[in-house]
């Protein structure tokens, strides 16, 4: 085995991990800007995931996938949101309904609680079980950081870590779905960001203030 | 041969420490814009406190002068756990990391007990707020200790050592990174770093162990720094030898030991570069959210505690 | 031989009593009752010493002569914890032999110098009882002997309530333990018949035995939730009776616990285990965490006794989840781990409690906000504390440490079982563990720092004087236990191997065990030479006034008091005490000046809130109901008796 597979091997065993820990650090963070940091960290090492397996299997797809995925997930959409954060002039604390410990043992319960679903399943998919752990981990944190957080932008993260949960899942079961739909997805949600980047303005300009919290009106 | 081994690594520990506090301090003055003191200037001010007087308060019993005393002997006893150079440590196979853990935990017993001594509200806050962090700074510690010592199969923390050498760095377990972040925020806690405890303010509404090492002078004191100054050698020690532990010599001759010597101060400096970094670029935690910093290091703990047990 | 010596241990403690009461008038023989009772209990202490060590059985069996059958045994269980009871005994009597003629005369003393030897016997008698009767005779004289002990301080309305509250749950307690035992009939007879049975046993009534020991015997030890009691009753009782109460009596508990779950049962399956470990973790964390708000000193250490025993069943936890997953060697170090706990905190919590005493008698007080500055006036006292609170709070070098490293220890090896679950749980009971710990530091720090160092914090505490010799003796003995264990572990360490390989067969104590009594002496050495060559160097000293910020008038007030040192704990764990706060301001015109600003704090436990409280008003309602059965008529009394005689004799007929 020469050492790019070994690297590679390694790097798929491990980016479980990695992946909880960014997990982790985005539960912990307090403000909005290391969050964003943290998700482009997390894209990258499902970047890195993806050329690894793609190169293990010979799969060309694969590499070009990697390419999208770094160029939407690890640079574009983490440099719009940096770029709202800025032009929006709001606090730039994430205001949680949760302290950040209280956040990260949530996370870390999320996490556990994923490993035992997937239990079962790890054998008959073959698949890597961690893997699949991860995955369902990032869908429930990404679920659970939509809830707890009150600012607009930070539902725009955890929508994100959602998202990047289930483009996981899709990669570890089936090895990915066809480059078309993947490109589809991937455009889809970078046009998702961008709205919802516009419609954050538009509450700003409306309220004076992004906090999802204070919107009660919204009822009919 | 290795017992002289062992030894020189000790001692070499001890007389590194305020070297390193030195250093960190020289850093740190450089990214703030100043010049800075000389980096040999905490042996100066060691061996200017050891001969000066003891001032005593007069309500002050024989533990006020005993603590410091405890606490050095202590962390120097700590001191003799860590593989520096070498994989093997004074206290090889009996060096446990539960001890470890305990036996700075009767330093700081026995500081906090010092510093109520001394009669003034100073020493009861500083002890109040060290009661604080150290409570909740010890489940992490030995958690994140213990995660290696499941995934080694050994209780000291030689052996750990050792057996991260026998792993090449691919095969290293990725759950080494969750202990690893953890120790390190443990550490900053530990060893009064910042963002938890300021090791430069006198301000009575930040100073952790400065408010409680405020009654001492003169031998004591020096007894103080210079422990404090052996804990942070120590416990950086301890990070590299758990977690990156390559190049450290495996046979005794004198090339691995230079080899070693040499690596061992890249990876030094790397992380008092770090340090200093940090140490320059976060402000001071507000103390009621320490309990959440160290809440983090917990959940990280914790996993990495069950990531061990899963993957074994 | 050893049989002769133990019927006389028992004829000899027998017989201080009566002595007592015969020589009561008798002024010289004021110092007889302490004396005869040390005397018996060395002999005690030689017996239960070549049981422990020798591994003689030995029996006394009254019942050919007598028509109940009554028999006390020594085997190796029995023995370590009759060498608990009498060589932890031995120094509170020595102290007691002081304490009591300072703070009690005429009658009260002669009452506590005859029940005192009763109640030290009838905790003899249930921990070497081998047959049903003797064990539960032992048991409910226990309890009322040290109700009657507590009864000495006068019998004020809160206390009747406190003891009241004491009665209710032993009785409560021993409900289950009779259950517990009345499940092994037709066999429940002698010890040897239920052993025999017990494996016959289906397993639903296993677990129904196991479960009502656990409830039995965690009322006795004062588990979470069933602790109601011990922070009421071990308070108001005279400190050498406390000492011996949180200090013996509780392991008394642990005693049947470990009888039953691993002598009759053999352990079963592992979610015991985990049940056990749970009532450890609860009892531990809350124990602390409630000791850590109390600034009376003696109702602290009660809640500290609730922290150790929960230390307690973390080990017994441990042992049970071993022992259901097949590792005996392990189960054999978590087991020895949970002994070794209850000796060394019978040990250092009755040098606590004789503390608390020694602390009442020089300053009259054992509230922490009045104390102060008491090392400077009472050395030795101060010093036994110090060992001890090094000791509770599990320092290196103090017997504490050793049995929460073998605690440790086991939770690491709980890693290497192929079981998952225990692998994971197991590990990060060690977490728990270590954050109790750390609580009990941050608690003691305040204890030693607020009561014996800074200044003294009132006009008693500044002219405290050492307490008599006796006491001092009895304190010192103590510490050097304290000391001797945590530097020697091995002295105590090689029988307890030989007792848990007794209770699990096919257990040796694992190498690691010993690992740790190999290093101890030397790391105890090398710290006791730089220490002293440290001290040694020639350091001048000169007194100066306390730094004040440059200002004059630095006074005691402006020290910091227990409550202001626990505040940033309490605040972190403000879940778990759910204070009643009221802020009372009285104002005057403007908001500013207010004539009279008055706070409370109340803290009633969320147990006795959530827990207790509905099921006492259910009980007083039903009791409220059928009240009305009651009507004081004799004529009505007379009808219910006749009516249950002719429905008896109707079900007779039908039966």
């Amino acid at each position: 085995m020469g050492l790019f597979e070994t690297a590679a091997a390694k790097a798929l065993a491990s980016s479980g991990v990695f992946l909880f820990m960014t997990v982790l650090l985005i539960a912990a963070a307090k403000r909005t800007s290391t969050c964003i940091a943290l998700f482009s960290v997390q894209s990258l090492v499902i970047t890195a995931q993806i050329v690894a397996a793609s190169g293990m299997h010979h799969l060309r797809e694969g590499f070009a996938i990697a390419a999208l995925v770094l160029i939407v997930k690890v640079i574009a959409i983490p440099y719009a949101l940096h770029r709202i954060v800025e032009e929006l002039k709001v606090p730039r604390d994430v205001s949680s309904s949760t302290s950040s410990s209280q956040s990260v043992f949530i996370a870390a319960g999320l996490i556990l609680l994923s490993f035992f679903a997937v239990r079962p399943y790890a054998g008959v998919l073959g698949g890597d079980q961690a893997m699949l752990a991860a995955s369902v981990a990032l869908v429930l944190t990404g679920g659970f950081l939509m809830i707890s957080r009150k600012k607009a932008l930070m539902q725009v993260v955890g929508l994100l870590v959602l998202d990047n949960g289930i483009f996981l899942a899709a990669l570890t079961t089936t090895f990915g779905m066809p480059l078309v739909i993947e490109i589809g997805i991937v455009f889809d949600l970078l046009m998702g960001v961008f709205l919802m980047g516009l419609f954050v303005f538009r509450i700003r300009d409306t309220f004076n203030h992004a906090d999802v919290s204070k919107m009660r009106r919204l009822r009919g | 041969m290795t017992l002289a081994m062992n030894v020189v690594q000790v001692l070499l520990l001890i007389l590194m420490a305020p070297l390193v506090r030195g250093v960190i301090a020289r850093l740190k003055a450089r990214i703030q814009n100043r010049r800075g003191a000389s980096v040999w200037r905490p042996y100066s001010d060691l061996l200017k406190l050891f001969r000066k007087e003891d001032l005593v308060p007069p309500s002050a019993s024989f533990v006020f002068r005993l603590a410091p005393i405890v606490v050095f002997t202590a962390t120097l006893v700590v001191a003799a756990f860590v593989p520096l150079l070498h994989g093997s440590a004074l206290l090889n196979a009996t060096g446990d990391f539960v001890l470890l853990v305990y036996l700075l935990a009767l330093g700081r017993f026995f500081l906090m007990l010092g510093a109520m001594d001394g009669g003034s509200s100073f020493g009861g806050m500083g002890a109040s707020r060290e009661a604080l962090v150290s409570t909740l700074a010890e489940a992490p510690f030995l958690l994140a200790l213990m995660s290696v010592a499941i995934a080694a199969h050994t209780s000291s923390i030689a052996g750990m050592v050792r057996w991260t050498m026998g792993q090449n760095f691919f095969q290293f377990s990725a759950v080494h990174a969750l202990a690893f972040v953890a120790m390190a925020l443990v550490s900053i806690a530990e060893t009064g770093r910042m963002p938890v405890d300021n090791p430069t303010t006198h301000l009575e509404l930040t100073m952790i162990h400065e408010a409680m090492v405020l009654e001492y002078s003169g031998p004591s004191l020096a007894l103080i720094e210079w422990a404090s100054g052996i804990k942070l050698t120590v416990v950086m020690a301890l990070l590299i030898a758990l977690f990156a532990p390559w190049g450290m010599a495996s046979s005794l001759s004198p090339l691995a030991i230079a080899i070693a010597s040499l690596v061992l101060l890249l990876k030094m400096t790397a992380l008092v570069v770090a340090l200093a970094l940090v140490e320059s670029s976060v402000a001071k935690l507000r103390m009621y959210l320490v309990p959440d910093f160290l809440g983090v290091a917990s959940a990280l703990a914790i996993l990495a505690v069950v990531f061990t047990a899963l993957m074994r | 031989m050893t049989q002769v010596l133990f019927s006389s241990f028992l004829v000899a403690m027998l017989s201080v009593p009566v002595l007592t009461l015969i020589s009561c008038r008798w002024a010289k023989a004021r110092a007889l009752p302490a004396v005869l009772l040390m005397g018996s209990l060395a002999v005690g202490i030689a017996v239960a010493t070549t049981a422990l060590y020798g591994g003689q059985k030995f029996v006394i069996d009254v019942s050919q002569v007598a028509s109940f059958s009554f028999a006390l045994s020594v085997d190796r269980l029995s023995a370590f914890f009759l060498l608990l009871i009498c060589s932890v005994s031995l120094p509170v009597i020595l102290f007691s032999s002081s304490y009591i003629p300072r703070h009690y005369s005429g009658a009260r003393r002669h009452w506590l110098w005859a029940v005192l030897p009763l109640f030290l016997m009838s905790m003899v008698v249930v921990v070497t009882a081998s047959t049903l009767f003797a064990f539960l005779f032992g048991w409910e004289l226990m309890t009322l002997f040290s109700a009657g002990l507590i009864l000495i301080d006068g019998d004020s309305e809160e206390r009747r309530h406190s003891i009241f509250v004491y009665l209710l749950m032993m009785h409560a307690g021993a409900a289950a333990v009779i259950g517990a035992f009345l499940l092994f009939l037709p066999h429940a007879g002698n010890f040897a018949e239920m052993r025999a049975s017990a494996t016959s046993m289906p397993p639903t009534l296993r677990t129904a035995v196991f479960l009502l020991a656990f409830v039995g015997f965690g009322t006795k030890a004062g588990i979470v939730p069933l602790h109601l009691w011990l922070p009421r009753a071990h308070p108001i009782a005279p400190s050498p009776v406390s000492a011996l109460m949180s200090g013996v009596m509780l392991k008394t508990a642990i005693y049947g616990f470990v009888r039953f779950a691993f002598d009759f049962l053999g352990g079963g399956p592992s979610w015991w285990g985990y049940l056990v470990l749970l009532a450890g973790c609860v009892s531990g964390l809350l124990g602390v965490l409630y000791a850590i708000a109390e600034h009376d000193l003696k109702r602290l250490l009660a809640y500290h006794s609730v922290e150790n025993i929960g230390i307690i069943y973390l080990g017994l936890g441990a042992a049970l989840v071993f022992a259901a997953n097949h590792s005996p060697v392990w189960a054999a170090l978590a087991l020895t781990a949970a002994l070794l706990h209850c000796l060394n905190h019978a040990i250092f919590k009755s040098l606590l409690f004789l503390g608390a005493g020694a602390i009442s008698d020089a300053a009259q007080t054992v509230d922490l906000e009045e104390l102060g500055g008491l090392l400077k006036r009472m050395p030795l006292t101060g010093t036994a504390f110090l060992i001890a609170c090094c000791s509770i709070v599990g320092l290196p070098l103090f017997n504490g440490f050793v049995s929460e490293w073998l605690t440790f220890r086991s939770f690491l090896a709980g890693s290497e079982m192929s079981n998952f679950s225990a692998a994971i749980i197991l590990p990060l009971a060690a977490g728990v563990l270590a954050l109790i710990g750390g609580l009990a530091a941050a608690c003691f720090a305040k204890v030693y720092g607020v009561a014996f160092l800074g200044r003294p914090r009132s006009r008693e505490a500044a002219s405290a004087n050492e307490v008599p010799l006796p006491m001092q003796a009895g304190m010192g003995a103590l510490a050097a236990a304290c000391v001797a264990i945590g530097v020697f572990p091995g002295l105590v360490l090689r029988s307890l191997g030989k007792l848990t390989a007794e209770l699990l067969p096919g257990a040796e104590l694992p190498q690691a065990a010993t690992s740790l009594s190999g290093i101890l002496p030397w790391i105890a050495l090398s710290a006791l030479v730089l220490v002293a060559s440290i001290a040694a160097l020639k350091r001048t000293k000169r007194l100066t006034a306390t730094w004040a910020c440059g200002l004059s008038g630095l006074n005691e007030r402006m020290q910091y008091t227990s409550t202001a040192f626990s505040k940033p704990l309490r605040k972190v764990f403000s879940q778990v005490y759910k204070a009643d706060r009221t802020v009372e301001v009285v104002p005057d015109g403007t908001p500013y000046f207010p004539v009279s600003i008055s706070y409370r704090s109340v803290r009633t436990t969320s147990f006795e809130r959530s827990l207790y409280r509905p099921g006492v008003d259910a009980i007083v309602a039903a009791a409220n109901r059928l009240r009305q059965l009651q009507t004081g008529n004799i004529q009505i009394y007379l009808l219910y008796i006749f009516a249950a005689l002719i429905a008896l004799l109707v079900f007779m007929r039908f039966v």
